[in-house]
């Protein structure tokens, strides 16, 4: 195991000490984080949910709707007509009042630009949809100020109405930020990237240069050889990871949801690729075919896999094709376990899928594993 | 006390229709620096391969240390290795190679360091243990390479061909190392095609070529081989055929040739009375002879004598 570890070790050494480490891991990462967390999140930047509010109704219960919509938080801007640019407005229809004592069904029209900010959004909705719930309740009441006054007096009511409010099944909770999705998928794009452009290289050149025989000429034996290089690219895409983690909490606020699913998860897509790339470092015999090869498989597994994109914005074909990439269920457990909130149990099935790409790299790891050409 | 270290036996090994060892058969005592000398393809790297484990699938034994070589990883604790390749990481400094070569030998780090600073100085890169190898000549490179297959202190040493392409000063100094290395009571086996790096410090000397051993002993006893012989090179301008026809023909008693190719011969005679005879003869059948020294013998008219051509063909 000392023998493993010293082998893995010296192989993140060199990685580091590579000058262009910090750019490759770092810098170039940051770049595609920003691109595509910037186009996931909303082009305005309104958290003050900005409400414009134009009422025809003359009656009382329109004024009693907007003064409930008024709360902090809400930057709420009375119109007169229809306004040319807003960011979302809503409208109360004529004899609103005269029509819900009437009991006729009404719609309150609400209207936002696509590209306002989405948790203003929410913020907004869920105050009007209050305010509605107030108004009813008030109508109920008839005038006896608070709900517990009218209960105590009329108890024949207390059984007949029951509010509960609860979250449906797989609500989203806590509202995920287009960084929330681009930062893990760069996250598994770079993993990728990194550990077989490093690490196919290192284990291509320690083959040619006759490191790999001199290390069996030592105490250390095939299997601990081969340890060692397994367990230094799973660091490569460890530390990978936690850079890019790190940065992403500081910068973006990052939300990885269940930290112990989506460390797993990290831990086996990177498990998955430093098995990749002994392959790739045993048959391929020039630095420049590596690049080349990492980089594109890299990217059109990322594209596939939902690292740029979520999935649920592609065709089914691509989510069928994109089926055959390991970051596919790399970035489906991201996404069940940070939008979703999702247990264990339900991302049981990704773990089993990115074991069995596991297992199908490390067969063609030891296979094809040379130690001199 | 066993002095003998290492015995190889019978050691054969086959790539296809080509035999690359023939039945090879070698001991090494304690301090010996052997060196194995032939021409590129003699077998030397396949030898030093199968020593080293990296060639499977041959027959005969190594016995080191008194044990199987094969059957006992640890032994590989005792033994060192100086591939011809620079087989280290272009990309730490010579202290960080040393520590991590090191520690393939579960050498404790504070013992490790210490080594390696003394090998440093050993061979003398101690000032600049901290710098990138990028920027090491050849021969510091090749210096490095042999403090890293020193670097737990073996009892056995094999050198593949260590002063491969490095100058005459940086060869001068990998020799003084290794003599060094074999003064201190470690065993050497040092593969070379160049005769003079063995004449210089070999105590024996095995030839080999096509895999066989042709002859070992000591530089005095090698050239006995030869006999009290002079050593004359002839050059000029006549085909092989003709020149040994000539020789043949004239039935000169005491010349000897011990190779021969177009513009040049290697002869060995008994006395060197017999050169103006065979001058005549030669002016007679219009060869022009260019040059003709007079040579002491040597180790390598000891190889032309066993092979029948030069090192360098």
């Amino acid at each position: 195991m000392r023998k493993i570890w010293h082998i893995g070790i010296t192989d993140l050494k060199l990685i580091v000490k590579d000058k262009m480490f910090f750019f490759w891991s770092l810098l170039f990462p940051m770049i595609f984080i920003y691109i595509f967390g910037s186009l996931f999140t909303a082009g305005r930047t309104d958290t003050k949910s900005a409400l414009m509010v134009l009422n025809k109704d003359k009656g009382q219960w329109g004024a009693y709707l907007i003064e409930k919509i008024d709360a902090p938080g809400i930057e709420l801007k009375k119109v007169d007509a229809i306004p040319k640019d807003y960011i979302r407005f809503v409208i109360i229809p004529e004899n609103f009042s005269q029509n819900i004592e009437a009991f006729k069904s009404q719609s309150i029209t609400l209207m936002q630009k696509s590209d306002s900010n989405l948790k203003a959004g929410r913020m907004a909705e869920t105050k009007i949809m209050q305010s509605i719930i107030k108004l009813i309740t008030e109508m109920i009441i008839k005038g006896e100020k608070d709900i517990k006054t009218f209960f105590d007096k009329k108890p024949e009511f207390r059984s007949m109405v029951e509010i509960k409010t609860r979250f449906p099944d797989k609500t989203i909770t806590k509202i995920p930020s287009g960084f929330d999705h681009t930062i893990p998928g760069i996250l598994v794009q770079f993993i990728m990237i990194m550990v077989l452009v490093s690490g196919g290289i290192i284990v291509m050149e320690d083959r040619k240069r006759g490191i790999l025989s001199r290390v069996l000429f030592s105490s250390a034996s095939y299997l601990e050889l081969l340890g060692g290089k397994f367990f230094g690219r799973l660091l490569m895409g460890l530390l990978q990871s936690l850079i890019l983690i790190i940065v992403g909490m500081i910068m973006f606020h990052l939300n990885l949801g269940n930290f112990l699913y989506s460390f797993l998860n990290i831990l086996i897509f990177s498990a998955c690729m430093a098995c990749l790339s002994i392959f790739i470092g045993s048959v391929l015999n020039s630095e420049e075919v590596i690049v080349g090869v990492a980089i594109l498989t890299g990217n059109i597994f990322a594209a596939l896999g939902g690292s740029w994109w979520p999935m649920e914005v592609v065709p089914d074909t691509f989510k069928i094709v994109g089926m055959i990439s390991p970051s596919y269920w790399a970035m489906k457990t991201f996404h069940q376990v940070i939008f979703f909130k999702e247990g264990f149990s339900e991302i049981l099935i990704n773990f089993v899928v990115l074991s069995v790409f596991f297992l199908v790299f490390m067969f063609l790891a030891v296979r094809y594993f040379k130690i001199r050409d | 006390m066993e002095k003998k270290i290492l015995e190889i036996k019978n050691l054969t090994k086959t790539y296809g229709e080509l035999t690359a060892l023939n039945s090879f058969s070698l001991s090494l005592e304690k301090g010996e620096i052997l060196g194995l000398l032939g021409p590129n393809g003699a077998g030397k790297t396949t030898m030093i391969s199968i020593l080293s484990g990296i060639v499977k699938d041959f027959s005969g034994t190594v016995t080191f240390k008194n044990e199987n070589l094969f059957s006992n990883r640890e032994l590989k604790n005792y033994m060192g290795i100086v591939p011809q390749d620079m087989a280290f990481y272009e990309d730490l400094n010579a202290m960080e190679n040393l520590m991590f070569w090191g520690g393939l030998y579960n050498l404790p780090n504070s013992t490790l360091k210490k080594r390696a600073a003394q090998l440093l100085e050993l061979v003398e890169l101690g000032t600049r243990a901290k710098e990138p190898i990028k920027n090491f000549s050849g021969g510091m490179k090749r210096r490095l390479n042999i403090a890293i297959g020193l670097i737990h202190n073996p009892e056995l040493l094999l050198l593949d061909e260590p002063t491969v392409g490095i100058d005459v000063q940086a060869k001068v100094n990998i020799l003084d190392i290794i003599k060094n290395v074999g003064e201190q009571g470690t065993a050497v086996i040092f593969t070379t095609h160049q005769l003079a790096e063995v004449e210089q410090i070999c105590s024996r000397i095995v030839i080999m070529d096509k895999g066989t051993l042709l002859a070992q002993g000591t530089m005095d006893e090698l050239i006995r081989i030869v006999g009290g012989k002079e050593m004359v090179d002839v050059e000029g301008e006549f085909s092989a055929n003709h020149f040994s026809e000539i020789i043949k023909n004239q039935n000169h008693q005491g010349i000897e040739i011990l190779s021969v190719s177009d513009n040049l011969a290697n002869l060995a005679f008994d006395n060197t009375d017999l050169i103006p005879s065979m001058m005549e003869q030669l002016f007679k059948n219009q060869i022009v002879v260019s040059d003709l020294k007079i040579k002491s013998p040597n180790l390598e008219a000891v190889f032309l004598k066993l092979t029948g051509r030069s090192l360098r063909d």
